[in-house]
């Protein structure tokens, strides 16, 4: 089992946690993974069990975290394995492919040339088969789907260029007419395998990746009776679960598989699986599905098929949640690579119609020369290092995108659309008073036990700020919850209904006093109103700059779902010329944004994740806003912190100047090009002049890309970079 | 769970590191009198067994084997029970490694001045202890491979690696530069010959500098910097990448020693690219080391651990980089057969091996016997004093290579050397060489002081002979990393690699020199093989250790062709088993002595070189005026000498070669004669060696020319 | 200089073998995390008497 203990900070903590094995009966030994601040921990179940071990690493000052923790103790690496090992083989032949062609390159001369030119040769080839045949095999494989489904993806140059250089290369060391070009093959692997490496780890960022795994339950609360015929709840691990399985899932929770409801009631959200926001109402026998979030009260579960991980996992960036500019063939790569790919042939093409009219001698060096020199190395590298070091910039200050293409988006954004509650406004910290007669423990517990069921974050500030005395939590019956209007349940018998004005006429509680302040959350108890909560709402700092400098340059929108109180204020913040909408539904929200799409806009969306995935889904780039990061949605591109939301306009600017950037190195690896094949048109390209192009191009873009976008992303005023974890002792 | 409970070896450690102190003062000693001999050539007191040429490969051989060698045992057994969390392997094994090592060096410390050597730099003992070499590494792979299977810890730490690197790497080395033909008991002759020995002796002697003094010692710095620093290493991640890319390409090696010889231009080049190419993965440690005590430097004024480390480090830095320095073409046209080589060598050894093994030592011996170190001053003295003593061994030789160097290649404007006289350069060397003599001792006494601290230290504590320790073991799927079928594939996948190799070598290694001997076909149809004569005063030259000041490699240089003779070409060389083209002028190139002087002016200059080079720093062989040539032996030298392919007739050492001998032998007594040199028996030792000097380089003459007349000028 | 013929291949041999040792540690996870060894090597000191120098504490002399 391993567990996430956010607490290891230190060398003396790797070595208390593989030490446990003293510690406890039945614990054998462990592995601290410090950089993911994990321990795995092997035991023995017939000795102790998952719930001492963790009690175990509770008293030990390492309390676990249990919705962080993993079943699996391999975790999925950021960069494939596979990759590495082609990568190996590619660097290995590469360095040696290289000596062997030095002497070539230094002249053989006559007292030892042609046995060992005929050794370096053999030996160079036998050292490219497993690069051309293994570690090229991904290459291959694209360029085979790209050719069948008709697209010129950058694969497909690519995969030309390794076929010309091996072919060439045999064809001289098996005839003696040269020492080929087996270094300059080597050496292409190799760069654009360290290509697709920097690409899988930019892409699988540690945090992020573990973020988005804390979405879902790992572990549930599973039912079952005791011999005395009580009722028992056990919390146990997704891959413990068997079909049959009553499980109780509680406001907010993921349903793990695919289950029957057999208690409680069931409003789903699958804005998860589907996109849509609106709960979906189920009845008891009626089937649920996995990846959906139940948005009442608890409600108990029979598990109907085998939970499965690859299918939660893979609800990320699936299918449903791709925007139709998704598609890769628009990349910014692709659409440079088409343009390139064509422009090599009819090069090509016309080299070979050229030199058969004027020297047909020069005819095939010059076409398999374009072939080679053409490298789309640099080109490949360009893109994936640029937006990669991007996005690492990004992350590096809080600012999480999904992939490359969000940044892309990001550059084209010429509307910004904000949500109000929770994005702009924070609940956080705020102020609770209560008007109205002082509260008893008993009443303050049991509207602490109602809102405790809501992931709202006005239902967390209650609970927060509820008094120390009532922290027990009390049986809820019957808790129902709309989002954006409020809750209720029944507590000892007692009705509590709390929320907005309208929530509690809804549910038949009249003689309410007018409230006149937003945050406003009202208590009306057996239908009388008892009193109000008031919770300050502040708006975050720096909103007031954020929106000046945007407002030069974009279209600037603000919708909420909450009543227009505060419309004042929020105009002297956005000015005259934005729209400011409240009251706005979930829908509305999506329908505007489809308006200002129609009428052309690049739309940005800024929500908080929690009602608006609809509308964060539908816009061009949706930024989740939020606290802590633990909890948002997927419907999302890009999740930021809260107090990096003052940094957007910088964002915006500095996805506009990544993208200058790629274009830039698409012009330096151009310019290799022409020289490269300048000289192979001419149809004198030698394998020294293509050794000193290739890795020179490939070193020259990489650099380049990385070196620019860290620099220019320091300064484009992103905030300081977010501490490493772990210090010394 | 199964909890293991086991216990460290540190009695291993400590024989090891006991050793390690003695033959430091050893063999610093041996390098001081040395280096006293240069300027100081009657301190050997007329006794053969301590001239500066049989005692150079002892100091090598001591310094290298015995300190560095004990030295990187001790670290390695300390740190490798440690990392695996595992004692080792067999305690057998353990002092079957320690008193084997040791009895070799011994064996070493007893043959070398007696001269029986081979000659070839690093690899200069004769065949038994050759054998003995094999056998005890062996033994030290056994150990440290079966450690490494019965672990308990699943990562392999980054110096494990390193230590693998070392152990695989310096076998094949050693056995493939060790592949002789033995024509004695101590006498043997190498399978090579000419430009294939120089070639396979650097490519050993190379990759010897790696693996033996740089791969463990790096290991060693991943295990002891961060430990006395209490700070992980700068960057984990960076020093796997250059562990791997180290090793991907370190595997040609060894050109770069033989710049404008006769090698063929191609493989120079390619030497001198690839050294170049190196430095990056060695400053990937340097500055993994360096960085990784950042935010640290206080710690380092005070520890004295650390103040050795931290040298260690830098020197290191410098000797990588200066190594690809003196491997470009125009540099090592200066410097080759300079002492700027020997300051290069010396800034490694003294600076990285030698501090880094004090550091670790520093950090041992507390650790060992459960006490503080005895005294912080007397090690902050070692370490001036040491430090001191890098500078004042490094600095005067560098002025001194350079100097040497550009002496060499002076020309006046007329179109003459400028310094015609070999000696005349040596002379202006010898301030540098009591410089350097004062370095040495610096060194010497600093170490003293230390073997005194660490020696007290013992002395103050308690030996904690085991060390015990609990763990959990490994469980089996962490041994595996997969069950079943996949398992079996990922195994069957090593297996068949490994099989493949194992095959590989085996075939290259019957084959490969079985096609080399056939082959040496001489490209100069003029050279024959040595006479009978000839082969013995060949083989006395070895056995004075005269390669170590004298060089037989003449560069294509208008410097070298005007000052020696015709440039050396690779044909010349086919029948020199082993070659002798040398790595130092600390006297002249001989390679075209043969018919320069008379056989007369030979015999003064060897029963006293002042005599014919006044001033002269070269020792007296008065011993060779009387002893006898050991005549009886000769049938099995030519016997061996035929196996490793040299065309003498069949049966030519039953009766045609004395003959032979004799009758050249009587020759030369002649000539002794007619220069009033008498009583000189045919069948001492000085008349082989004139017979062989007088045959250098006389091959590609059209008749080799003796001079008769009695010329005693000046070189 | 035929010799050539042999120690290239023989190095090449050798390097590779260490190729394979590559595979074997990227295959069983060696390098999966690149960070704790680092910090585990720190915390070997087994709970016995040893004693270290540490920079406080003077030695004897």
């Amino acid at each position: 089992m391993t567990f996430a203990v956010p607490a290891i900070h230190c060398v003396a903590c790797v070595w208390l946690l593989e030490q446990v094995f003293r510690f406890g009966e039945g614990v054998g030994s462990s592995t601290v993974d410090f950089a993911q601040k994990r321990v795995s921990i092997r035991f023995d179940p017939r000795r102790t069990t998952l719930a001492r071990v963790a009690g175990l690493l509770d008293s030990l000052g390492y309390a676990p975290d249990l919705r962080l923790s993993d079943l699996d103790r391999t975790s999925v690496p950021a960069v494939s394995r596979r990759l590495w090992l082609q990568l190996g083989v590619a660097g290995f032949a590469f360095g040696n492919t290289m000596l062997f062609s030095l002497p070539g390159y230094f002249g053989l001369d006559a007292f030892s040339g042609p046995a060992f030119r005929n050794l370096f040769g053999i030996l160079s080839l036998l050292l490219s088969l497993p690069v051309v045949t293994w570690s090229a095999a991904d290459y291959w494989r694209a360029a085979w789907v790209g050719l069948k489904h008709r697209r010129l993806s950058l694969e497909v140059p690519i995969a030309a260029g390794i076929l010309a250089l091996f072919g060439q290369s045999v064809v001289e060391v098996v005839t003696g007419s040269g020492e080929g070009y087996f270094d300059s093959l080597a050496g292409l692997l190799f760069f654009l395998l360290t290509g697709r490496v920097f690409q899988q780890k930019a892409f699988g960022r540690l945090t992020f990746d573990r973020d988005y795994r804390s979405f879902f339950p790992l572990s549930v609360l599973r039912l079952s009776s005791d011999p005395a015929g009580l009722e028992r709840e056990e919390r146990v691990g997704l891959d413990r679960l068997e079909v049959g399985n009553r499980l109780r899932i509680r406001n907010g929770e993921l349903i793990p598989a695919d289950a029957r409801l057999v208690g409680g009631e069931a409003l789903i959200d699958y804005s998860f699986v589907t996109g849509e926001s609106e709960p979906v109402r189920r009845h008891i026998g009626e089937l649920l599905y996995a990846g959906g979030s139940q948005t009442a009260g608890a409600i108990e579960i029979e598990i109907t098929k085998p939970v499965s991980q690859c299918y939660l996992t893979s609800l990320w960036n699936q299918e449903a949640f791709r925007k139709d500019r998704d598609d890769t063939a628009d990349s910014i790569t692709n659409r440079y690579s088409v343009r390139f790919t064509w422009t090599i042939l009819a090069l090509a093409v016309g080299a070979v119609a050229f030199w058969g009219w004027r020297d047909p001698s020069r005819a095939i060096p010059a076409f398999v020369g374009i072939l080679i020199v053409a490298c789309p190395c640099a080109l490949a590298l360009a893109a994936p290092y640029t937006l990669g070091t991007a996005l690492r910039v990004l992350g590096r200050r809080g600012i999480f995108l999904r992939n490359t293409q969000v940044l892309e988006s990001l550059a084209e954004v010429d509307a910004v659309v904000f949500d109000k509650t929770g994005t702009l406004t924070t609940a956080q910290g705020g102020e609770v008073v209560f008007r109205g007669a002082p509260l008893a423990i008993s009443e303050w517990t049991a509207i602490r036990s109602v809102v405790a069921q809501s992931s709202h974050p006005l239902s967390r500030r209650l609970a927060e700020a509820s008094p120390v005395e009532a922290s027990g939590t009390a049986r809820v019956e019957g808790f129902r919850e709309v989002l954006g209007l409020g809750v209720e349940g029944r507590v000892d018998g007692n009705r509590w209904v709390l929320g907005s004005v309208r929530w509690l006429h809804q549910n038949g509680i009249e003689d309410l006093p007018e409230t006149g302040e937003t945050g406003s959350v009202l208590v009306a108890c057996n239908g009388i109103h008892r009193g109000t909560f008031v919770v300050s709402n502040s708006l975050r700092g720096e909103v007031g700059k954020l929106v000046s400098d945007l407002r030069s340059s974009h279209e600037l929108s603000l919708l909420s779902g909450d009543n227009n109180r505060e419309r004042w204020r929020f105009r002297t913040v956005f000015g005259d010329s934005a729209t400011l909408a409240f009251d706005r539904t979930p829908i509305q929200k999506l329908e505007f944004i489809q308006d200002r799409q129609n009428s052309g806009r690049t739309v940005m969306m800024v929500g908080d994740g929690l009602n608006d995935s609809g509308a964060l889904r539908q816009s061009d780039v949706g930024v989740a806003v939020v606290e802590r990061i633990g909890a948002f949605s997927p419907a999302s591109d890009v999740i930021l912190e809260a107090t990096r939301l003052p940094r957007l306009a910088e964002v915006l600017r500095f996805s506009r100047t990544t993208v200058a950037l790629v274009r830039a190195s698409f012009v330096i690896s151009t310019l290799y090009n022409v020289v490269g094949l300048s000289i192979a048109a001419s149809g004198r390209l030698s394998p020294v002049v293509c050794a000193i192009l290739m890795p020179l191009s490939s070193v020259t873009v990489v650099a380049f890309a990385v070196g620019s976008v860290e620099w220019r992303g320091r300064r484009a005023g992103l905030g300081p970079a977010l501490g490493k974890g772990g210090g010394h002792p | 769970m199964k909890i293991d409970t086991f216990r460290y070896d540190n009695r291993i450690v400590r024989a090891f590191s006991i050793a390690t102190v003695i033959w430091a003062i050893v063999g610093f000693s041996a390098g001081l009198l040395a280096a006293c001999e240069l300027f100081w050539p009657g301190l050997n007191a007329g006794l053969q067994y301590v001239t500066f040429g049989r005692l150079r490969p002892l100091h090598t051989n001591a310094v290298i084997f015995a300190f560095v060698g004990n030295g990187m045992f001790a670290g390695i057994y300390y740190s490798l029970q440690r990392l695996c969390k595992a004692r080792l392997f067999c305690d057998g094994v353990s002092w079957f490694h320690f008193w084997g090592w040791n009895a070799i060096i011994v064996a070493a410390a007893i043959t070398l001045p007696l001269g029986f050597t081979t000659s070839k730099e690093y690899a200069e003992l004769e065949w038994p202890i050759d054998i003995a070499i094999a056998v005890v590494w062996v033994a030290f792979a056994i150990n440290v491979f079966g450690t490494i299977w019965k672990r308990r810890e699943k990562h392999l730490y980054v110096a494990i690696w390193f230590y693998i690197a070392t152990v695989l790497t310096v076998a094949v080395l050693h056995i493939g530069n060790s592949i002789e033909m033995p024509a004695g008991i101590l006498k043997s002759y190498p399978v090579y010959a000419g430009v294939q020995d120089a070639l396979v002796q650097w490519w050993y002697g190379h990759n010897a500098v790696a693996f033996f003094l740089t791969t463990p010692f790096l290991g060693l710095m991943y295990y002891f910097l961060p430990k006395a620093a209490n700070r992980p290493v700068f960057s984990y991640r960076l020093s796997i990448i250059h562990f791997w890319s180290l090793i991907f390409i370190y595997i040609w090696a060894g050109p770069h020693h033989l710049l404008y010889t006769a090698l063929p231009d191609w493989a120079q080049s390619l030497g001198m690219v690839f050294s170049v190419m190196l430095v990056a993965p060695s400053w990937g440690g340097m500055l993994n080391g360096l960085l990784t005590l950042r935010g640290a430097w206080d710690k380092v004024r005070q520890d004295p651990v650390l103040k050795f480390m931290v040298v260690a480090v830098t020197a290191y830095g410098m000797a990588t980089l200066e190594g690809p320095l003196l491997s470009i073409k125009s540099v090592n046209a200066l410097s080759h057969y300079t002492d700027w080589t020997i300051a290069h060598v010396h800034t490694g050894a003294l600076g990285w091996n030698g501090f880094l093994i004090f550091s670790m030592l520093y950090w041992l011996f507390p650790r060992l016997w459960n006490t503080r170190l005895y005294s912080l001053k007397l090690a902050n003295w070692h370490f001036w004093l040491g430090l001191l003593g890098i500078m004042f061994y490094a600095i005067p030789m560098y002025w001194a290579g350079v100097t040497q160097g550009l002496m060499w290649k002076e020309f006046t404007p007329d179109g003459f050397l400028r310094y015609p006289n070999f000696l005349e350069t040596v002379l202006q060397l010898v301030p540098m060489y009591r410089l350097r003599a004062v370095g040495g001792t610096l060194y010497l006494v600093g170490s003293c002081i230390g073997a005194y601290n660490l020696y007290r230290t013992a002395k103050s504590g308690v030996f904690e002979g085991d060390t015990e320790v609990q763990a959990a073991p490994l469980s089996e799927d962490t041994h595996a990393p997969a069950t079943g079928h996949r398992w079996l594939e990922s195994k069957a996948g090593l297996l068949t690699v490994l099989a493949v190799i194992a095959v590989l070598i085996g075939g290259l290694v019957e084959i490969v020199p079985l096609y080399l001997i056939r082959s040496n076909v001489p490209t100069i149809a003029s050279v024959k093989p040595y006479t009978p004569l000839e082969v013995l005063g060949r083989d006395l030259y070895i056995r004075e250790g005269c390669v170590g000041c004298h060089s037989q490699m003449i560069r294509p240089f208008r410097s070298e062709t005007e000052r020696y003779g015709d440039y050396s070409k690779a044909g010349e060389f086919v029948f020199d088993h082993p070659f002798l083209w040398g790595s130092k002028r600390t006297g002249p190139d001989l390679h075209r002595v043969g018919g320069k002087y008379p056989d007369a002016w030979h015999y003064n200059h060897m029963e006293n070189p002042s005599s014919m080079s006044p001033g002269s720093i070269m020792p007296a062989y008065p011993w060779m005026l009387t002893q006898k040539l050991d005549i009886p032996s000769l049938p099995a030298r030519l016997r061996a000498l035929r196996k490793v392919g040299v065309p003498y007739p069949e049966g030519y050492e039953r009766d045609a070669a004395l003959k032979d001998l004799k009758a050249q032998a009587a020759k030369i007594v002649a000539n002794l004669q007619f220069n009033s040199i008498t009583n000189v028996a045919p069948d001492t030792e000085i008349v082989g060696l004139i017979a062989y000097l007088q045959r250098l380089g006389t091959d590609i003459k059209t008749a080799p020319t003796t001079a008769a007349v009695a010329e005693t000028s000046n070189p | 200089m035929s010799v050539i013929l042999l120690l290239i291949p023989l190095s090449l041999v050798v390097a590779a073998g260490f190729l394979g040792a590559f595979f074997w540690a990227v295959r069983s996870g060696q390098y999966e995390d690149t960070v704790t060894p680092s910090m585990r090597l720190l915390t070997e000191e087994p709970k016995s008497s040893t004693r270290s120098l540490s920079k406080d504490e003077k030695p004897l002399r």
